[in-house]
């Protein structure tokens, strides 16, 4: 089977943060400011992954805007063909830098929201933040750019998912992105505090396909069932090495956001080799492409071109191998381990968690 | 929201627009890209915000030059109210 050309790339350009959400998906080994890479070599990878066939280009972090030179990367990401979203806190945003960025060539905005409700959002943020994104919503919306606002979710807050529509609602975005949590880095270490009880996320299914179709042609919601309450895993990346690579802020890339915790792996950085090397030809991007390396249930599963044996990162995370199936999927022999998490939840429990820092 | 009126004049939706994949034409959107080909593309490349809905289907029964214009009518509207239920197209 020949080898497709990658659709998107993450780019995770800083790990610094003025947010400090307990449901981070940053690694907990964090990369300093003065080990990110540069902008010319930022200019230089778009160019590449233009050239490789990447259409969108997802600005991302760490909080994206912490980068001083934002608008030079979006300049250039524009200029090389890129589409570009823009995935971040908004802290650091007002009139003026969002209307440079969107001069630049920004295509979309992707704002986060904690919360509803100022106190617990200001909580589970670990700064004063809620305020300002209300404010910089109104903003957004004078400005012709698409704008999507992103719900994280989890067992703190999904008691009032009805509550969280319609305020997200009130902001008018084109869409709203509900995301339930995914337990990589900071989130797994506040796993027990944030995953939801089954009822919660019954609930919170019922209550959003009620609203897909109340607010059908004004406001697309988009809600998957998190991959703990689901029978298989999720295609994690749409397969290791198949469409999507993301690259870290200190130039290496990697295959999944959390393929940094596989131990014995070596990831190649974009200030040594060429996008094109490393999506073709480096060993990384190489090692669970295909399904030579499945174990069974994998191997014979009918669903191993869907799915492709889940996350690589969450199978180590909670198995300690690789190369296990993901124990999500409830054909793995290691499905207790998910099962025993969704039991760790006891709602009423005293909440216990811990902040992501910054980068030192 | 109901599908477009004759007098609707639709368009690629803000932040939405073609790309292309290869020598594959593609409109890309937030979340992705959806691959348009025959019919479909040509629809699309008619909104462009000028036309009405009319004018396009007139185009396409002449284009199209045995099909029946008020089936036009009825296929072009359906195909735009689903985009538009996507946000990838307004009118």
């Amino acid at each position: 089977m020949s080898l497709p050309n990658p659709l998107a790339l993450i780019a995770e350009v800083t790990h610094r943060c003025p947010l400090h959400c307990v449901y981070c998906s940053n690694p907990l080994q964090m990369t300093a400011a003065s080990a990110e890479l540069s902008t010319e070599d930022w200019l230089r990878v778009f160019q590449e992954a233009r050239s490789l066939g990447v259409l969108h280009l997802h600005l991302t972090g760490g909080e994206p805007l912490a980068r001083a030179d934002l608008q030079s990367l979006v300049e250039g990401a524009h200029v090389a063909g890129l589409y570009i979203n823009l995935i971040t806190s908004g802290i650091g945003l007002a009139e003026a830098r969002l209307s440079d960025l969107i001069n630049a060539g920004l295509d979309h905005i992707q704002l986060s929201f904690q919360d509803s409700r100022a106190e617990p959002a200001n909580w589970i943020a670990g700064a004063k933040a809620h305020a300002h994104k209300i404010a910089l919503s109104e903003t957004i919306r004078r400005f012709r750019i698409a704008f999507t606002v992103n719900l994280v979710v989890h067992r703190q807050n999904l008691d009032h998912i009805e509550e969280m529509i319609a305020f997200t609602e009130s902001l008018k975005p084109d869409r709203l992105e509900i995301a339930h949590a995914q337990y990589y880095g900071w989130a797994l270490k506040n796993r027990d505090t944030l995953m939801p009880t089954r009822p919660q996320l019954e609930n919170c299914m019922r209550v959003v396909e009620a609203a897909q179709r109340r607010l059908a042609g004004q406001m697309k919601i988009d809600c998957v069932v998190p991959d703990y309450y689901a029978r298989y895993p999720k295609a994690c990346m749409g397969g290791w090495g198949q469409r999507l690579l993301l690259i870290a802020p200190s130039g290496k890339v990697l295959p999944c956001h959390a393929a940094e915790v596989i131990p014995g792996m070596t990831f190649a950085n974009v200030r040594e080799n060429s996008l094109e090397w490393i999506w073709k030809q480096s060993p990384a991007f190489e090692k669970f492409r295909g399904e030579e390396w499945m174990p069974e249930p994998c191997r014979s599963c009918d669903r191993r071109t869907e799915d492709f044996g889940g996350c690589r990162c969450q199978a180590f995370l909670l198995t300690g191998d690789a190369t296990a199936t993901d124990p999500v999927c409830t054909l793995a022999s290691t499905h207790h381990l998910v099962e025993s998490a969704q039991q760790m939840t006891e709602p009423g429990a005293a909440v216990n968690w811990s902040y992501r820092p910054n980068p030192s | 929201m109901p599908g477009p009126l004759s007098s609707s004049q639709p368009r690629l939706a803000t932040g939405c627009r073609w790309g292309n994949e290869g020598e594959e034409r593609v409109v890309l959107f937030p979340e992705g890209m959806i691959r348009v080909q025959g019919t479909g593309q040509t629809i699309l490349e008619l909104c462009d915000g000028q036309r009405t809905l009319e004018d396009i289907v007139g185009e396409l029964a002449v284009r199209f030059n045995k099909a029946d214009a008020a089936k036009i009518r009825e296929d072009v509207g359906s195909f735009l109210e689903s985009l538009q239920q996507k946000r990838v197209v307004d009118y």
